[in-house]
């Protein structure tokens, strides 16, 4: 797909070093519109919004702000919020900004863990765009599906 | 048919080239601005190459306006009025300014360009803003994610500055982060010890500055800092003093106890300090020194999720329980508050403070974001 001079230098700011060490690629080498096509297409063939997962991450992320950086129990669930003083611009390069929030969620029942920022809930929300491949932020939307109960 | 194709092909690419061409001109001659004249405050002037943000063009002249994200134009901090010369709100400034200020023609100096003469109003005190040539002296493990950093000034080689205010550290180029940022952190030094500015850093994850403090930085390296900035120092009063403070929150109240036991100043001080397990707690000896040299000063550490091993036996839950068990025994609305931690901590603190009468203007602190 061609880019616009726009998008290239918008395409800047995915890579480590501009907004966040690792930036948000990782070591995909696909471009971000094929990373969001393909997350798409997995969502598509589950029938489940983008925005329907980030209202979902939001919740954790609202009730593990009460806990002020403890465990919050939630039932089948835990979380732990992480809120670090200053913003993130979103690299997109919409002008709303993003508090440096971090939550660790831990599903009981699958005794997995998953952590996400308040910057990847808007990327997934509004973008459907779930990191690349090697970020640590990365999450496999059909995974993220079933850990956060959403069927 | 084929003949057609290429023509075509030809065309595209020649109408591609021209406009190609047409674009890079139109930057080398409309996108020069020429010289430019900035005013500030209607009495120093200074000639500059237009083009560049005020904030970048005011730093080339060591005029430094407070900022914690380094000019990304995402704290807020570097607001000044600007009287003529600019044009309308951008959008990135939209999220950072309340309408008031948008009506008193205050803006965001890392986000506007100076295009034209500009005149611009900035407060008097920002002038004793410096950049400080500064040496590592010391880099020490405070807990498993906070570090203290001690950065020798060599030039210039003293730092005048009020207890709790901040300074912005730059980063080197490393990895693979090839520009400079800066970040705003408190210091943890006495104001009376102007040789040296003590850091301390806690790791964020994925953080471009801290993992270079974490990482990267080594004793004996050189680093600049520019400072002191920021509106969180004691203000005088007989009232009785309540610091809240978790994790690195911990520098500035510090940098406030110093100045208060070296200025011997008599007042009641009742210091919460919030942490996960006795492996994030820090200072405790530092704290036992101060309860003896400062006559009503207390410490109230308290840990959210005490290990069975820590054999902890002070106070238990999230800080604002002992902090709401106090303010209800006392008479709070004639206390200070000064708060420093995470925006989440700062918050339920000042929820906690609301309710019982403490009067926001006697609420200190400082949010970077």
């Amino acid at each position: 797909m061609k880019e616009t001079p726009q998008e290239k230098k918008i395409y800047q700011d995915f890579r480590p070093g501009k907004l966040t060490k690792e930036g948000f690629l990782g070591s995909d080498t696909r471009h971000v519109h094929e990373i969001i096509e393909e997350d798409k297409r997995t969502l598509s063939q589950l029938g489940i919004e983008p925005e329907t997962i980030a209202d979902r991450m939001q919740y954790f992320i609202e009730e593990g702000k009460k806990g002020l950086e403890s465990n919050v129990d939630l039932g089948d669930f835990t979380v732990r919020v992480n809120w670090f003083r200053g913003m993130l611009p979103c690299p997109f390069g919409e002008p709303n900004l993003h508090h440096k929030i971090t939550a660790v969620v831990r599903n009981k029942a699958l005794n997995q863990e998953i952590t996400f920022t308040q910057l990847g809930v808007h990327l997934i929300g509004s973008h459907c765009f779930f990191m690349g491949h090697g970020n640590r932020f990365r999450l496999e939307p059909d995974d993220l599906v079933k850990f956060l109960k959403i069927n | 048919m084929l003949y057609k194709i290429i023509i075509a092909t030809v065309s595209m690419a020649s109408i591609s080239a021209i406009l190609s061409i047409l674009l890079v001109i139109a930057e080398r001659y409309l996108a020069n601005y020429g010289e430019c004249n900035v005013t500030i405050n209607d009495d120093e002037e200074f000639r500059t190459q237009g083009g560049a943000t005020l904030l970048s063009t005011l730093n080339s002249q060591k005029i430094f306006l407070p900022s914690a994200c380094g000019g990304r134009g995402t704290c807020g901090y570097c607001k000044c009025k600007v009287l003529e010369g600019v044009g309308p709100i951008l959008p990135t400034e939209e999220p950072l300014l309340t309408a008031e200020e948008m009506k008193e023609n205050i803006r965001l100096s890392c986000q506007i360009k100076i295009k034209q003469d500009i005149k611009i109003e900035i407060p008097e005190e920002l002038f004793n803003i410096n950049e400080f040539r500064t040496n590592v002296a010391m880099i020490r493990d405070l807990t498993h994610d906070i570090k203290l950093v001690r950065f020798s000034l060599i030039e210039p080689n003293e730092i005048n500055f009020k207890a709790g205010q901040y300074v912005q550290l730059q980063t080197n180029p490393y990895a693979d982060v090839k520009e400079s940022v800066s970040r705003a952190y408190s210091m943890s030094s006495p104001n009376f010890e102007k040789s040296h500015v003590d850091l301390m850093i806690r790791l964020v994850p994925d953080g471009i500055c801290t993992t270079w403090v974490h990482e990267y930085l080594q004793e004996g390296d050189d680093v600049r800092i520019i400072g002191p900035m920021g509106d969180f120092y004691i203000r005088e009063s007989d009232s009785e003093m309540i610091l809240v403070a978790g994790g690195s929150g911990m520098a500035p109240m510090v940098s406030l106890l110093e100045d208060i036991a070296h200025r011997k100043i008599d007042r009641k001080i009742t210091y919460f300090f919030g942490a996960l397990t006795r492996k994030d707690l820090f200072y405790l000896d530092e704290m036992a020194e101060f309860e003896k040299k400062i006559p009503g000063f207390t410490f109230v550490p308290a840990l959210s999720e005490p290990e069975p091993e820590d054999e902890w036996d002070g106070e238990t839950g999230l800080i604002t329980k002992p902090l709401e068990e106090y303010l209800q025994k006392i008479d709070a609305i004639k206390c200070q508050g000064y708060l420093c931690g995470s925006p989440g901590m700062i918050n339920a603190s000042i929820n906690v403070m609301k309710k019982y009468q403490m009067k926001m203007d006697q609420i200190f602190y400082d949010p970077f974001g």
